[in-house]
């Protein structure tokens, strides 16, 4: 059984290092919200060692974000806490939809790779994949290990030199993530079949946005679900 | 302020990491064919979807126009550094010159 697994994966070197280099453009943009983060981490008067360390455990940008935006603004600990992982309860659809990449794993390659997954390395290996790639497991310990290394890098430089960090805005690098997902998403496009759930998950999105006062983490995560549910009732291949 | 930012930091790590590691439990025990295996196949698609509809509702004409940039450059090239940059490229001079 162990010698059938090993052969019936080959490459997971080579698609480590593929996954490491196909995530370098999303990781340019990652390093520019690092120095962000480290920037507002150091008016909440964290230090680089603080911020190292939330970088590497926590590993979940826009929740990090919001939860020490919320520090700064004087809510306690348990309120900032609440916030990020509202944020973060997207990630609970992105490792469910990993299953077959973890299955059959011994548990420290599990553990290791539901924390090493982020959007933009899930994305991406999804990405190739629908191009024709060979991209599992290994491609999406490759990027998060180029992301996650980044992220530490850049946040801990934007605490450390905080007075000298440009703010993503003023270069565009705001739009960076939007492109990036524009792109994944013409890749993930594979037929006529999509149309409904992709048109129900904007229709969701849209209606709650402009009709209901509702979180954007909670659209978010209606819109998801909502075209999933749409495709698992409608298409039936 | 020395302690709280620790309890965050540990907080919301073990928080984090309990939401990742639910979403791998509840996958393992949902069935592997049927409506429940195409609606977490197509979950992917639909979930970057509903953030790319969201970003772009948050902005305005600017980023609607450098979304159909990006758009652009996707479907001609299907290259994920190409749409990035052209993407940055378009908001950046939308909004220097509009």
């Amino acid at each position: 059984m162990a010698i059938q697994n090993i052969s019936a994966r080959p490459p997971a070197f080579s698609q480590l290092t593929s996954g490491l280099r196909d995530i370098l453009p999303l990781a340019a943009g990652v390093a520019v919200y690092g120095l962000a983060f480290g920037l507002l981490a150091a008016q909440a008067s964290m230090d680089g060692l603080q911020t190292g360390v939330m970088g590497t455990i926590v590993f979940a940008g826009s929740s990090q974000i919001i939860a020490v935006e919320r520090l700064a603004a004087g809510t306690g600990a348990g309120a900032a806490i609440l916030a990020g992982l509202a944020l973060n309860l997207r990630l609970l659809l992105i490792t469910a939809s990993l299953r077959d990449e973890y299955s059959g794993r011994p548990w420290w390659q599990v553990l290791l790779g539901v924390h090493l997954a982020t959007d933009e390395n899930w994305a991406l290996m999804h990405a190739m994949r629908a191009r024709g790639h060979q991209a599992g497991y290994w491609y999406l310990i490759g990027g998060g290990i180029g992301l996650i290394a980044v992220w530490v890098l850049s946040t801990v430089a934007g605490a450390s030199f905080a007075s000298t960090v440009p703010e993503p805005k003023a270069l565009g690098m705001d739009f960076a993530f939007t492109a990036a997902f524009i792109a994944i998403l013409r890749s993930l496009w594979n037929g006529s079949t999509m149309l409904l759930p992709w048109a129900g998950s904007v229709a969701i999105v849209l209606l709650a946005g402009l009709l209901t006062p509702m979180d954007p983490t909670w659209t978010l995560i209606l819109g998801g679900l909502g075209g999933a549910v749409l495709a698992g009732v409608l298409n039936d291949d | 302020m020395m302690t709280e930012t620790w309890i965050l930091i540990l907080g919301l790590a073990a928080a984090t990491f309990a939401v990742r590691l639910s979403g791998y439990l509840l996958g393992q025990r949902l069935p592997d064919h049927g409506p429940w295996a195409r609606g977490l196949q197509a979950l992917p698609g639909c979930l970057i979807l509903s953030l790319v509809t969201y970003l772009l509702m948050r902005g305005g004409p600017q980023e609607w126009a450098a979304g159909t940039v990006a758009l652009a450059v996707a479907l001609a090239t299907r290259s994920l550094p190409l749409t990035m940059a052209a993407g940055i490229a378009a908001i950046y001079l939308l909004r220097a010159y509009f």
